[in-house]
């Protein structure tokens, strides 16, 4: 994200002089020449809510229809590019979908007839489930000097279809876009782990109990005591 | 360095609004005061404040390298025992610091010296106001013929936090940044931290502190479970090291700013480990452990390790010292002692519990009946700007006012 123009401001005084003109200047000029000058303030949502920079995007069913894509031209991948990425994304399918120890389970959350048994043994010799793999998604990274990145498809429970780790749903496996690009950020290994429901992050809010103050008292309302100094 | 009685600018409360600036008055009480400013001449910065910062900050890494390699003072910097290998491991691989402030004393009479009071290494505010607010006094009251045209200030702090950010990330890197987003002075500080890195191609993201989690792999992740690769922190390591997500620091694989040694300089047991280092340099003053002259400061002997430099330093000691917990925020904690007596205690008492230090007494000036404290701001390795703060009381705290200050002549 580009900084917007309107927080840079400049000191009107020092650069519209030509230097052969300007009166003779200290030997050190000490300040800067243009800072930062708003806050969001309490609406902290300039910051939160400034996306990545989108890339471009293009999903298909199965690897023959990404093959048949790869011949036109002009596209950001190519033919081996289609070969690499569906490999990728049947490995990362496997690694990294969510697993349920019950295929009811797993069908509430992907719809019925999307999910099947794991193709990976259990560590205990337990038998878990998986919602299908539905295709795959391709994503360039070129402009953030990664090349073609891949992500598998899996359905979600309002028939669309997500990325494993669910947190960016479309409406279909095929056709092209701008995402974010942490859509190809890679979800959590599943695989050898407990069947699990779909949450990835498993705690919060570990830090911030000021452990080396004595009181404990607890800080959430304005005028909270500054963490810094 | 002179006190100079100044109009206010006119409208300056509703420019402050528009920008956000919401902490100019808190508590009731004035914090941004331009009804006077400070004014230095350039060789007084160069020689006074950016020079001695500068070889400061030289001795606080001189400092970092002899604690990595001490288990008695990494002990008594109390990092934890289970983090002392993820502290050191930060410093050998040669972690870049982003920036910190030395809050100095200087300007009283006979005080030739600016003399460090402490050091805030890891998590120091009032940025916003000293790199833009000021930046933006000083412009508008040039332009509006309050102050010479040709007066300058020690304030190049945004463009060299641009260019640092730029040195140790690489492009698009996206960082993190956390705070505590119902406080809006060190949300300011996180904001004029995020537009820097933004100006130097980064990705900035702000999450509460509050609000990270971590994940199943044992990284950490933000409000919106993305993954923080970067993550800047408005929260003292010393804190960090001991708060439940501690145990997953080392092998989050996360990077740090500030790195974690820095939570060997951001603790006041720095002053007596530079003492120790460099006894009698003149820009520090005499700094023990409490529990190492307490006794002799009884009547009885000091610890045998510090009985040279104690005895050099008793009569300084003696005349006036501060005692300050080795954590604490906001002079919580902080006693002085002249003749043997308590003549000042902060009212905030939060932090006594940890290992106390003393440290000799500096005269700090005083203008209309306020003292001025010097925080000189470092990036990288470089002093880069002044932001100065003042108090009725010695101990500055929470609630001290900040001054603009102006270079003429």
């Amino acid at each position: 994200m580009t900084v917007p123009t309107k927080i840079a401001a400049r000191g009107p005084a020092d650069d519209a002089m030509p230097d052969a003109l300007a009166a003779p200047e200290r030997p050190r000029r000490m300040r800067s020449r243009r800072v930062a000058l708003a806050l969001a303030g309490a609406t902290i949502l300039t910051l939160a809510a400034c996306e990545d920079k989108k890339v471009d995007a293009e999903a298909f069913p199965d690897l023959e229809s990404c093959l048949a894509a790869a011949k036109k031209d002009s596209l950001f991948f190519t033919a081996d590019d289609c070969n690499k990425a569906f490999a990728d994304a049947k490995k990362n399918w496997e690694e990294t979908a969510p697993r349920y120890d019950s295929k009811a389970v797993c069908e509430e959350q992907h719809g019925v007839g999307n999910c099947g048994g794991d193709p990976v043994a259990q560590p205990g010799g337990g038998f878990s489930f998986m919602p299908l793999f539905m295709g795959y998604m391709l994503g360039s990274m070129l402009g953030r000097g990664g090349g073609v990145f891949s992500q598998p498809m899996i359905r979600n429970s309002a028939n669309g279809y997500t990325t494993p780790n669910g947190d960016q749903s479309f409406a279909s496996n095929r056709g092209t876009g701008k995402v974010a690009p942490s859509t190809f950020n890679r979800a959590p290994a599943t695989i050898g782990k407990a069947p699990m429901s779909a949450a990835q992050v498993r705690q919060r809010g570990g830090f911030g109990s000021s452990a080396t103050r004595g009181t404990g008292v607890t800080r959430s309302t304005g005028g909270a005591r500054s963490y810094g100094g | 360095m002179q006190k100079i009685t100044l109009p206010e600018r006119a409208g300056w409360r509703d420019r402050a609004a528009t920008l956000g600036f919401t902490f100019a008055d808190m508590g009731g009480e004035p914090y941004w005061d331009e009804t006077s400013a400070y004014r230095f001449t350039l060789e007084e910065i160069e020689q006074h404040i950016e020079a001695p910062a500068g070889e400061l900050h030289a001795l606080c890494r001189a400092a970092v390298e002899r604690a990595i390699t001490s288990e008695e003072w990494m002990e008594r910097l109390a990092i934890p025992q289970t983090q002392r290998d993820f502290v050191a491991a930060s410093w050998r691989a040669g972690e870049p610091e982003l920036y910190g402030r030395f809050d100095l004393a200087w300007g009283a009479s006979g005080q030739t010296h600016a003399k460090l009071l402490e050091y805030n290494a890891d998590t120091p505010t009032s940025l916003y106001e000293s790199a833009s607010f000021q930046w933006l006094w000083l412009e508008e009251a040039r332009a509006a013929g309050l102050l010479p045209p040709d007066a300058d200030q020690f304030n190049s702090i945004h463009e060299a936090l641009v260019d640092r950010w730029a040195e140790i990330a690489a492009p698009d890197t996206d960082v993190h940044f956390a705070a505590d987003k119902e406080n809006p002075e060190d949300y300011a500080t996180v904001e004029a931290l995020a537009w820097a890195a933004r100006e130097a191609g980064l990705g900035a993201h702000f999450t509460d502190l509050s609000a990270i989690g971590v994940t199943e792999e044992g990284q950490f992740a933000d409000s919106e479970d993305r993954v923080i690769g970067a993550l800047f922190k408005l929260y003292p390591w010393e804190d960090m090291l001991r708060d439940d997500f501690a145990p997953y620091l080392a092998p989050s694989g996360c990077r740090f700013i500030e790195p974690p040694w820095k939570a060997l300089v951001s603790n006041k047991g720095l002053l007596p480990l530079l003492w120790e280092m460099e006894p009698g340099h003149p820009n520090l003053l005499p700094a023990f452990f409490a529990a190492d002259i307490e006794d002799a400061l009884a009547g009885g002997a000091p610890a045998p390790q510090v009985a040279k430099a104690f005895a050099a330093a008793e009569g300084a000691l003696r005349r006036g010292h501060v005692r300050k917990p080795i954590f604490s925020r906001e002079g919580a904690g902080v006693t002085f002692v002249e003749g043997g007596q308590p003549t000042d205690t902060s009212p905030d008492q939060d932090y006594v519990h940890h290992p106390m230090i003393i440290q000799a007494l500096a005269p700090l000036p005083s203008f209309d009946g306020f003292h001025p404290v010097l925080g000189a701001w470092m990036v990288g390795e470089a002093c880069v700007g002044l932001g100065m703060r003042e108090d009725r009381s010695r101990i500055t705290q929470n609630l001290s006012r900040f001054k603009p200050h102006f270079i003429e002549g």
